[in-house]
């Protein structure tokens, strides 16, 4: 940096006037720079944890074992027995107080309070002890950091309730079966109405997307009973996939204006060469229109395939037999047990998880462009 | 033009002209492209409505004929304690948890706006809860509130708090609703975010050279700028909340619907229990009526009073 004899009041000449006044201010500025990124990290660090934490712990929970789940306080890692090979089988580590002092011996097995334990040095011996001795433990299990796997298939293969003749697998086959007709029908229904909102001109077109844009003010619980019987008691449809797959193939208003406020966007003069050269509506909507909107399309398909994986209340109403169940309704159905197995919970909670947060990665920018469209005003 | 006018909002009237037959074939040619929408609004909209208007006087269980009712049903909701029990809840979770929800999300987006580095990390971190399946992050809840083994009151006890029991003491049960609301609030977040993004640069570089500190630029620039989205995120929370079912439903384990106490009671809860398990399905329909109604009264309100607090760019 270069001194210049220039008065240190004419800065604004574009010369780097460095004078012990400016040096002391600018050291003063990246002081308190510093200090502010450093403030600004350890805040977003902080709130971060409020959303990161919980999602952990769905993941820590689900790969902890029986031993550990329960255990209070609880551990931030997940814990298992430590097991050792005692002729041939694999037998839980205690540590037990004897007469010798502690020792680490195995569980062969505990009845009401009372353990047999074996050496596993001298295998032949059996020695009985009781767990606990008014309070104090004379065994205790010996933990290690340990992921159990074996939580994702024990809570895949059962069900809800041990008396059902069904599986979450079952549960996540019929979330697809219906998130994928559901996507089917969203996907044909809404573009052609949307299209015409967009760029047809016709009588009567502005006060019908008033309509549209009301019915998204009608709260569900309006038409839900009504909906409800017809479906079950006009066309004996209850107990299937059919009263919440039928209707997304008949248009709704959020998709409709989603897809409109994209269509908007490709320029008129495209469709009107088009029109010129002959071609009709139906020719300019499928073969210009629809290959253009290909990202609004598969925003479209992101966010229906989160609503139908998401959704509870359709299911609620309509499926009643567990070999029908969703992912949501079986995982509410097994959290309605008063035998809460909470990894097996976590670890089927996860698994239910998953696809969502694949979807997310694969398609980041189109999630975020998708909320960022519902935000927008007209 | 004729046009309803509401505020800034203007509904756009019919206009009663006679069609020449290029306005007849442009409406056939328009309708064959909306006949998707109009079946649907026709069955699973209209003819729903009316049948739940018809309803809301009747008594009906769906097994017998219908039978009519007069306006008992609406009266008979005036003095049901449950119905009123499942209102307070409602109001108090419209009237706490949306503008708590709205502000921590604002607080959010503030923080992710800020330039950090890692900040492409954080934003995924914030936003990555939002999508997780409402019955699975209901009862990831329900674990960490636990009051023996769960995370919640153990984080708590490590700043010498002693947490409160969530899902058994009624007083708790609805702040631990909020709290699980704010965790899956990354939609809002991303609105919000969006909305500060376009936050004009130049307008905040000339408040920073008139001397006005972050606060003030904050505070007199970016909220007014903002709050055309403010009143969306909050027209959109508060008719979602009042419509509060799924987690309400899940959150209370294997005890009855509403426990601790009917403090999980929320109206749709209610409806639902009123409609399919207790099949007073005329009942449960006039709920939803009147439901409908303080929906439409709180968006035309907040419409109304937004004028005055919403600032219009251009």
């Amino acid at each position: 940096m270069t001194t210049t004899n220039l008065p240190a009041q004419y800065p604004e000449m574009g010369l780097k006037v460095e004078t012990e006044e400016t040096r002391q201010r600018t050291r003063r500025r990246k002081f308190r720079g510093f200090f502010q990124s450093l403030f600004s990290h350890t805040l977003i660090n902080f709130v971060g944890l409020f959303f990161l934490v919980p999602f952990l712990w769905m993941l820590i929970t689900a790969f902890k074992s029986n031993e550990d789940v329960l255990h209070t306080p609880p551990r931030w890692l997940p814990y298992d027995n430590v097991r050792v090979d005692v002729n041939g089988k694999m037998l839980p580590l205690y540590n037990v107080q004897t007469e010798a002092g502690t020792k680490q011996l195995a569980a062969v097995q505990i009845v009401e309070g009372v353990g047999t334990f074996v050496d596993p040095n001298t295998p032949d011996q059996l020695v009985e002890y009781e767990i606990q001795q008014g309070e104090t433990k004379i065994a205790e299990p010996v933990m290690h950091v340990s992921f159990r796997w074996q939580n994702f298939p024990d809570a895949m293969n059962r069900a809800s309730r041990p008396s059902i003749n069904a599986s979450f697998w079952v549960y996540f086959k019929n979330s697809l079966i219906i998130a994928f007709f559901t996507i089917i029908g969203t996907l044909l229904s809404n573009a052609p109405v949307a299209y015409a909102f967009a760029r047809l001109k016709f009588p009567g077109r502005d006060i019908l997307f008033v309509i549209v844009l009301a019915t998204m003010m009608l709260p569900y619980q309006v038409t839900m009973i009504p909906i409800y019987l017809f479906f079950n008691n006009f066309l004996h449809w209850g107990d299937t996939f059919l009263p919440i797959i039928v209707p997304s193939f008949f248009a709704n208003a959020y998709d409709v204006f989603l897809l409109r406020q994209f269509f908007r966007t490709i320029p008129e003069e495209m469709c009107d060469a088009a029109r010129v050269d002959g071609a009709s509506e139906w020719q300019i909507f499928t073969q210009l229109v629809l290959p253009l909107s290909v990202p609004v399309l598969a925003t479209v398909t992101v966010f229906t395939f989160l609503w139908a994986w998401n959704d509870f209340t359709g299911p609620l109403l309509f499926l009643t037999s567990p070999r029908n169940f969703t992912m949501a309704l079986g995982l509410q159905d097994f959290q309605s047990q008063r035998t809460l197995i909470w990894n097996q919970l976590m670890a089927a909670a996860t698994v239910f998880t998953i696809p969502i947060v694949i979807a997310f990665f694969f398609a980041q920018k189109t999630f975020i462009q998708g909320i960022k469209l519902t935000g927008s005003k007209e | 033009m004729l046009e309803l006018r509401l505020g800034r909002w203007k509904l756009p009237l019919p206009q009663f002209t006679k069609w020449g037959p290029r306005d007849r074939l442009n409406f056939r040619t328009g309708m064959l492209f909306l006949l998707p929408w109009t079946i649907g609004f026709l069955a699973f909209t209209l003819y729903p409505m009316v049948m739940s208007l018809i309803y809301s006087f009747s008594i009906y269980h769906s097994k017998a004929p219908l039978e009519w009712n007069g306006i008992k049903n609406y009266a008979d909701l005036l003095t049901d304690n449950l119905f009123w029990t499942s209102l307070f809840n409602t109001v108090y979770m419209v009237a706490i948890g949306v503008p708590l929800t709205l502000f921590a999300s604002f607080f959010c987006a503030v923080l992710l706006n800020l330039k950090v580095r890692g900040q492409a990390l954080y934003r995924v971190v914030y936003f990555l809860p939002s999508i997780v399946p409402t019955v699975a992050s209901t009862i990831l809840w329900l674990w960490i509130l636990n009051p023996q083994a769960g995370i919640l009151n153990t984080v708590l006890g490590y700043f010498g708090i002693d947490g409160p029991n969530w899902m058994t003491n009624p007083a708790w049960s609805k702040p631990g609703l909020i709290l699980l609301g704010m965790w899956g609030m990354g939609n809002t977040i991303i609105i919000y975010l969006s909305g500060l993004q376009d936050v004009s640069v130049s307008l905040l570089e000339a408040a920073e050279l008139d001397g006005a500190n972050w606060w003030q630029r904050l505070w007199n620039i970016t909220v007014p700028m903002v709050s055309p989205i403010t009143l969306f995120n909050l027209i959109t929370g508060v008719i979602a909340m009042f419509q509060y079912f799924a987690q309400a439903y899940v959150f209370r384990g294997f005890q009855n619907l509403g426990y601790p106490l009917n403090s999980t009671l929320f109206y749709s809860v209610l409806l639902y229990q009123n409609a399919f398990q207790w099949l007073k399905m005329g009942y449960a329909s006039a709920m939803a009526w009147v439901l409908f109604i303080i929906i439409l009264v709180c968006t035309l309100l907040l419409l109304k009073v937004s004028d005055r607090f919403t600032y219009y760019a251009g």
